[in-house]
């Protein structure tokens, strides 16, 4: 046994540093993805603006958990807190400005934390805006057991990630998924996956079981983190953007109304819930989007 | 549960992730640091769930962080599958 060679890594990640004077946004990002997706929106963002991500990757508590049943031993306030934290170091490093001349945003389950995060921030060193990119809000309507997530649809979601992780679309059969369990979904999966050049032609299914465990506990953990959440609304405006292929495409606020008494505006992007982070048009779409008010 | 040697479980390492990478096995050095691997998070957990399915037994989370190279990890699986085969 040897000491690994690389510390963890850090929470906030800069992307891109700002102009002096320059506004900086600051993405909060769960997991599932690579935290260098980002790039992308560092190049896309407007000249001058700077791009820091706060990864929850690199929290443990809340990483680890989905490699360990999908139970993280913390909350979303603590979570929320954690990222402020992180935040608030790195504006002191960068010297950034206090007042709103910045942008908080959060994919995914990253919404519901840069929400409450927004929310332990003095009126004073708050954020000019609020982006949520297809995140579905904290709301009772939203909150529901596990067993709700039904195999069918986790696997059309875990057929988008799969075809978003390795940069080859996996075109699901979802006729070929009604009514099917988990292990008659995933040999579907396979078949899709390896037929379009997303996975090598021998993968076996146990080695994709387990990708598709670890992503299903990272859903779960997400889901247990928000049952117990009480969320405040909104101190500032909300800006949510969906893309086409969202994970709920029927709700065109995903639950954000009665969290946005400043208002809410709803935007839509191309792509899935995965490819809105890298495609460029959707880029084109959500980078203006972040510009700081 | 298959019980397996050090070198048992070094050559199915090595021959696995060669095979992910598309290299010959003798460019897979045992003393490589997963981390400088070219394999991606996908690819490391389709490898620990077939690993897993060989051996019969799951790897805790932090078996790579505390064994971080292909020859480490093996004589781990080893010392395991013989720790577990005692108890059987």
């Amino acid at each position: 046994m040897r000491p690994p060679r690389k510390g963890p890594p850090p929470v906030a990640r800069a992307f891109r540093p700002a102009v002096p004077g320059g506004s900086t946004v600051y993405v909060v990002h769960p997991g599932a993805l690579s935290v260098e997706v980002y790039e992308g929106l560092a190049g896309a963002l407007p000249d001058g603006t700077g791009l820091t991500v706060l990864d929850l990757g690199a929290v443990p508590e809340y990483a680890e958990a989905a490699l360990t049943g999908g139970r993280a031993a913390t909350t979303v306030e603590d979570l929320a807190a954690l990222l402020l934290a992180a935040l608030e170091r790195s504006r002191q490093e960068n010297g950034a400005a206090t007042d709103g001349s910045w942008t908080l945003a959060g994919w995914s389950f990253g919404g519901v934390l840069a929400l409450a995060a927004t929310r332990l921030m003095p009126a004073e060193r708050r954020p000019g805006r609020l982006v949520v990119l297809d995140s579905i809000a904290p709301v009772e309507e939203y909150k529901q057991p596990d067993d709700a997530l039904r195999p069918e649809l986790l696997l059309s979601w875990f057929a988008m990630y799969l075809g978003a992780k390795r940069g080859r679309p996996v075109p699901l059969d979802l006729d070929r998924l009604a009514g099917c369990g988990t292990d008659d979904g995933l040999t579907a999966v396979l078949d899709a996956a390896t037929a379009s050049g997303a996975l090598l032609p021998d993968t076996p299914l146990p080695g994709l079981r387990k990708l598709y465990d670890t992503y299903v506990d990272g859903l779960l953990r997400n889901n247990r983190l928000t049952a117990p959440h009480h969320p405040g609304t909104a101190p500032l405006p909300v800006t949510l953007v969906q893309p086409e292929r969202s994970l709920v495409p029927a709700d065109p606020t995903l639950g954000w109304r009665p969290l946005a008494p400043h208002g809410l505006t709803a935007h839509r992007c191309p792509g899935d819930h995965y490819t809105m982070l890298t495609r460029a048009d959707s880029l084109g779409v959500i980078a203006p989007l972040l510009r700081a008010s | 549960m298959a019980v397996v040697t050090a070198r048992e479980a070094q050559d199915w390492l090595i021959e696995k992730i060669a095979h992910r990478m598309g290299v010959a096995t003798g460019e897979v050095s045992p003393e490589v640091y997963f981390d400088e691997l070219d394999l991606d998070s996908t690819e490391a957990l389709i490898l620990a769930g077939e690993m897993e399915n060989w051996l019969g037994f799951e790897l805790s989370t932090t078996t790579l962080w505390y064994h971080p190279t292909v020859k480490d990890l093996a004589a781990y699986i080893a010392e395991e599958c013989g720790r577990r085969a005692a108890t059987a």
